[in-house]
């Protein structure tokens, strides 16, 4: 708007306005658009070129020749559960944190948003030292239930360092704050009549929440949702602290570690890994789109 | 249809009374309106009743059972919400039987129960549709079904038609007093609006900061208000209530002299302590020509409304006074005028506003 008033010819104003915005955005796409040409060229450099030889082979090398197919199945298996994890319990506890009147509403909630302000790596040694103890309490019980050969397996998941569940709560704990606070702002634009109503209608409490609750509050779990993945697909300080076993990696972390590995850079192969790790959050955010003009745009309209 | 009853049903939140003893009973079809002012409990009361507020004390009874701890869902009531909490998401099929579709009744049913009550609020049409492709009407229209569908021995209407429009709301108050009349259920209507009451009500019930202040029907309210507040509140425009002195007494007479009316002396055939300070409460309506009892009064206003016209005139004391001016030509805005009413027809009140009774 202000550009279109800067000339004295709108035309021409309208004109700069996108050559200026098309220039920011190419400055954006620049380093997209050549991680995915990079990708598929054969002989990929540290260069913006235009592939002469066009190839997948970058792609099956991730999967077939690198543990490309581990680190992927682990990253989306922990960021999966920790997205349904935020979901849930961001749901519950912001619509209980909309709908009560306790006096520690306010402290509450501004508590919860510290965890979100202090910087991660001020929490490494403390939360480091509470898993240990935890995950020496797990090891002693899997170890007095377990027959002996389930008990690696079973510490692969449950192990409070180096396991699924441990890596998960963490990264849970780290984006509920930000959940909750989007999904207790959003509930609070859903009239307490839509609950009433259907107590009155004879709904049980999972019949409200399922058949009511759930659908009304569907936009802002898509971006609580959304929110919680891009964040925790794209954490790197914490699988780099508390996941040490190779089958247990996750992506950040491969690609990380494939690119301080070799001698000469394979720009191809971290490119096509780069893609791929970025193919997720495109999608995600593709999906969560419409619902978050809805979040942002004002709250349910009925 | 069920009765429901009151005894002295109290109502704190945290600290701060709301509801202070209230006292009621309620006959199966009857037709009760809760009118006052806005923050004076009417909503409180009537969620009391719903079971969606806890009640502090006292005994709440639907159909002859104490309701008090009874979930809202098994008390046997419907409510339709002033923002009708139509479930954005169903359709207004699936809104109507969402009840039944809760109570696990098989969907051959519920559809035939839906199309019965959409077929008594013409909703047959709109069954499809979600509530946000539907005009105000509507969906207050299917806010009713939805109630209706249950079947409830007690409907709750808590401000229905604030949402609406002046026409609309005319329409859907004739409406609501159709539906009265073909299903005979009991119903408790709240509103701010004393015409909505004076239409809808079997009976009303005058309400001011958490107190029931008079019980009747419209015309028995509108004849004799128990005191000042309800004499106000109820009729159109409002009852004129002007400060007075009882100058004399005597044999079943008074005398009143109106300090505000330039010390007019007026004569009503009813007694009053002299040297009272009472509160002289005459109806626009009853101002006429042929009244034997009169002041002088500035005319600053005339307002014709058509059926009818009203002139506004100013109190020494700041006060108005508003008479009916239909077919007086001799009324001339900016001129002071003779007005005349019917002292039998004027109430008098004491000085703490309650009605000095005959
Ligand atoms: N949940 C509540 N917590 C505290 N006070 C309330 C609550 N609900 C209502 N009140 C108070 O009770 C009084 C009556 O409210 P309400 O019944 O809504 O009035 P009305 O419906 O007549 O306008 C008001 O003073 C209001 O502030
Ligand atoms: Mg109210």
């Amino acid at each position: 708007m202000a550009l279109r008033h800067a000339g004295a010819n709108p035309a021409r104003g309208n004109a700069m306005a996108y050559a200026i915005l098309s220039l920011i955005s190419a400055y954006c796409a620049v380093p997209f658009f050549w991680a995915f040409l990079a990708s598929v060229d054969g002989n990929a450099s540290l260069f913006l070129k235009w592939p002469e030889d066009w190839t997948a082979a970058n792609y099956t090398k991730v999967f077939l020749v690198e543990d490309g197919a581990t680190w992927f199945f682990n990253s989306v298996v922990v960021v999966g559960c920790v997205t349904l994890l935020v979901m849930v319990l961001g749901g519950l506890g912001g619509y209980a944190l909309s709908r009560t009147q306790a006096w520690w509403k306010r402290p509450f909630l501004y508590l919860i948003l510290l965890i979100r302000v202090v910087p991660p790596p001020a929490l490494i040694v403390p939360l480091y030292k509470v898993l240990l103890l935890a995950n020496g309490a797990m090891q002693s019980l899997m170890r007095a239930v377990l027959p002996a050969d389930w008990y690696r397996p079973a510490m692969r998941i449950f192990g409070f360092v180096d396991g699924y569940l441990g890596i998960i709560l963490i990264l849970t704990a780290m984006q509920l704050p930000l959940a909750l606070w989007i999904l207790k702002t959003f509930f609070d634009t859903v009239s307490k009549d839509y609950d009433e109503a259907a107590l009155l209608d004879g709904a049980s409490l999972t019949q409200r929440i399922r058949l009511v609750m759930l659908p009304l509050a569907l936009p802002g779990l898509a971006a609580a949702g959304l929110f919680a993945f891009i964040s925790a697909w794209g954490d790197f300080l914490m699988p780099l602290i508390f996941i040490s076993s190779p089958e247990l990696q996750m992506l950040p972390l491969g690609l990380f570690r494939a690119f301080l590995r070799v001698n000469t850079v394979d720009y191809g192969f971290l490119t096509a890994l780069a893609v791929l790790y970025m193919i997720p959050s495109v999608v995600a955010f593709g999906l969560a789109r419409r619902f978050l003009v809805q979040t942002f745009g004002g709250g349910v309209k009925g | 249809m069920s009765g429901l009853t009151l005894d002295k049903v109290t109502k704190s939140f945290g600290g701060a009374q709301v509801i202070h003893g209230a006292d009621l009973a309620i006959q199966p079809g009857e037709f009760v309106v809760f009118v006052g002012p806005s923050g004076c409990g009417k909503s409180t009361l009537l969620r009391m009743i719903a079971g969606l507020e806890q009640i502090s004390s006292g005994t709440l009874t639907i159909g002859g059972k104490v309701m008090n701890d009874v979930n809202p869902a098994e008390r046997g009531v419907g409510m339709v919400f002033q923002s009708y909490a139509l479930y954005p998401h169903l359709t207004v099929a699936e809104n109507m039987g969402f009840s039944l579709r809760v109570a696990g009744r098989p969907l051959a049913e519920r559809m035939a129960r839906v199309r019965d009550v959409a077929e008594t609020l013409q909703l047959g049409a709109l069954l499809d549709r979600r509530p946000a492709q539907l005009s105000g009407g509507q969906r207050q229209r299917v806010a009713i079904g939805r109630v209706l569908v249950r079947q409830p021995g007690v409907f709750l209407f808590d401000e229905p038609l604030s949402n609406l429009d002046a026409e609309l709301r005319v329409s859907m108050r004739i409406e609501i007093a159709r539906l009265h009349r073909q299903l005979g259920a009991t119903i408790v209507y709240v509103t701010h609006d004393q015409t909505e009451a004076m239409t809808l009500a079997d009976r009303i019930v005058v309400l001011r900061a958490g107190r029931i202040e008079q019980v009747g029907a419209p015309l028995e309210l509108y004849r004799n208000p128990a005191n000042t507040f309800v004499a106000g509140f109820i009729g159109s425009p409002k009852m004129n209530l002007i400060p007075a002195e009882v100058v004399g007494s005597a044999a079943g007479r008074s005398l009143l002299a109106l300090p505000s009316l330039g010390g007019a002396q007026v004569e009503l055939p009813q007694p009053a302590p002299e040297g009272a300070k009472v509160t002289l409460g005459i109806r626009p309506e009853h101002f006429s020509a042929t009244g034997t009892a009169g002041f002088t009064l500035n005319i600053d206003v005339i307002e014709h409304l058509g059926a009818e016209s009203f002139a506004y005139g100013s109190r020494s004391d700041g006060g108005t006074v508003i008479l009916a001016a239909k077919g007086r030509d001799d009324l001339i805005p900016g001129q002071p005028a003779e007005t005349r009413f019917d002292p039998a027809q004027a109430l008098l009140f004491a000085e703490d506003g309650r009605r000095l009774v005959v």
